[in-house]
């Protein structure tokens, strides 16, 4: 199922150019960064440094408005706001005695709007420790945060621990889905294979597993490079990074087994069974598993991997064409990798 | 060819190194300067997409060869 003519080769490349370029270009959305401290007191005030991102806080002026968020829509606006220059903040917030919810530990995020950048949310970005002592409640200082900036523009969503990171999706995520498009042809070739004994499939199942594992290696590597920078090391014996080792490792043993025979048409059809007892682990061991447990990837605990949560409509725009382009690109590979085996069969059956 | 892109990305880092030294605080985060990042992740590419139709020209050459030896 290679197809011949060079469309769908400058197609991939073309796509992997517009990733590139739009992955890396497009702004991010402004963001809060970091808050310090995290920590208050009820009936006490609370002064904290913001760190902005991509924020125009100097620029806006007077406009910057901030809130402190209860998940049940209370809000408290801030009691002054003291701008430092375009990123950074101090705000100061006078928190009642009294906290909407009934626990002793609470959860605030905090919401930052200005005309220029538009509304920026930090969630869970305080916990406020309420007081068990007599306070005068103060009812009148409940405001809910309302008539939110709005600004045009593409922007990539931001994310705290991301931050520019999150541009990592159209290149790790990408070569994933291309594994999985490659082992899947490689097992329709292994099936050919059984059902025909044409040695071409043979060969195009090898070429396709072949690149396949190289995805698969690109993607462990990207992703523990990620990880370095968001998680903190390179390997965290995430379940999912566990089970992807696993299941490359099955499939460098396909090329350990095809290397074991010398008769060209029992290696074919050894290794074409070997081949789908291969790839039917693939769907345990990378899909089921890793969304049964805790894990650190996006999808886990019963969540669908990778889902709406995880994608926004400005990085849908970029992350399809991501999964077509470097698919294609890694089909140009595999139809390389089989055209050189069968030039490479050609002399043999020469000799 | 190979020369030229090598002469070229060599350039391109010792270019980072001088704009290193202006004492950008934010150097990481000023949109300006992915550009270069960007520059230097097409460049990339792009070198292994040449390199790649290399190989798939000379595969065709070589089984043309054989068809026509045929």
């Amino acid at each position: 199922m290679i197809k011949s003519g060079k469309i769908w080769k400058f197609t991939g490349v073309g796509l992997i150019v517009y990733v590139i370029l739009a992955g890396m270009l497009v702004p991010l959305k402004t963001g809060i960064e970091s808050v310090e401290p995290s920590f208050g007191n009820a009936g006490e005030v609370l002064e904290i440094e913001v760190t902005g991102y991509n924020s125009h806080f100097k620029e806006a002026g007077n406009a910057v408005r901030a809130w402190l968020k209860w998940e049940n829509g209370k809000a408290l606006a801030s009691k002054s706001i003291i701008i430092k220059d375009d990123r950074k903040l101090t705000l100061s917030f006078s928190i009642p005695g009294n906290l909407p919810e009934d626990k002793e530990v609470q959860t605030v995020s905090l919401l930052i709007d200005n005309p220029i950048d538009g509304t920026s949310v930090l969630p869970s970005a305080i916990f406020l420790r309420a007081t068990k002592g007599n306070v005068q409640s103060e009812n009148d200082k409940w405001v809910t945060p309302g008539n939110f900036s709005k600004v045009t523009g593409i922007t990539f969503p931001f994310r705290n621990i991301l931050g520019e990171t999150i541009r990592n999706t159209y290149f790790h995520v990408p070569l994933w889905f291309g594994m999985m498009f490659l082992f899947l042809f490689a097992v329709i070739n292994s099936i050919k294979y059984l059902r025909n004994g044409t040695p071409e499939f043979d060969l195009k199942a090898e070429a396709f597993t072949h690149t396949g594992i190289f995805y698969g290696i690109m993607g462990l590597v990207t992703g523990a490079l990620w990880a370095k920078n968001t998680w903190g090391a390179y390997w965290s014996w995430d379940i999912k990074q566990n089970m992807t080792v696993v299941a490359l490792l099955i499939y460098a043993a396909y090329f350990i087994l095809r290397a074991s025979f010398e008769d060209p048409e029992k290696r074919g059809r050894v290794c074409a069974a070997y081949s789908i007892f291969a790839f039917s682990t693939l769907i345990p061991l990378l899909y089921v598993i890793p969304r049964l447990t805790d894990s650190l990837h996006p999808g886990s605990g019963g969540n669908p991997a990778f889902g709406s949560q995880d994608l926004d409509n400005t990085m849908r725009m970029v992350f399809y064409p991501a999964v077509i382009g470097w698919t294609l690109f890694g089909f140009w590979i595999s139809s390389l990798q089989f055209r050189y085996l069968r030039l490479q069969k050609i002399q043999e059956d020469l000799d | 060819m190979i020369m030229l892109r090598y002469a070229l990305f060599m350039f391109i880092s010792i270019f980072c190194t001088f704009s290193l030294s202006a004492a950008n605080a934010d150097f990481m985060r000023s949109i300006g300067k992915i550009y270069v990042v960007v520059g230097v992740m097409l460049l990339l590419f792009l070198g292994i997409v040449f390199y790649l139709i290399q190989i798939d020209r000379r595969l065709t050459n070589f089984e043309n060869q054989i068809k026509s030896d045929e």
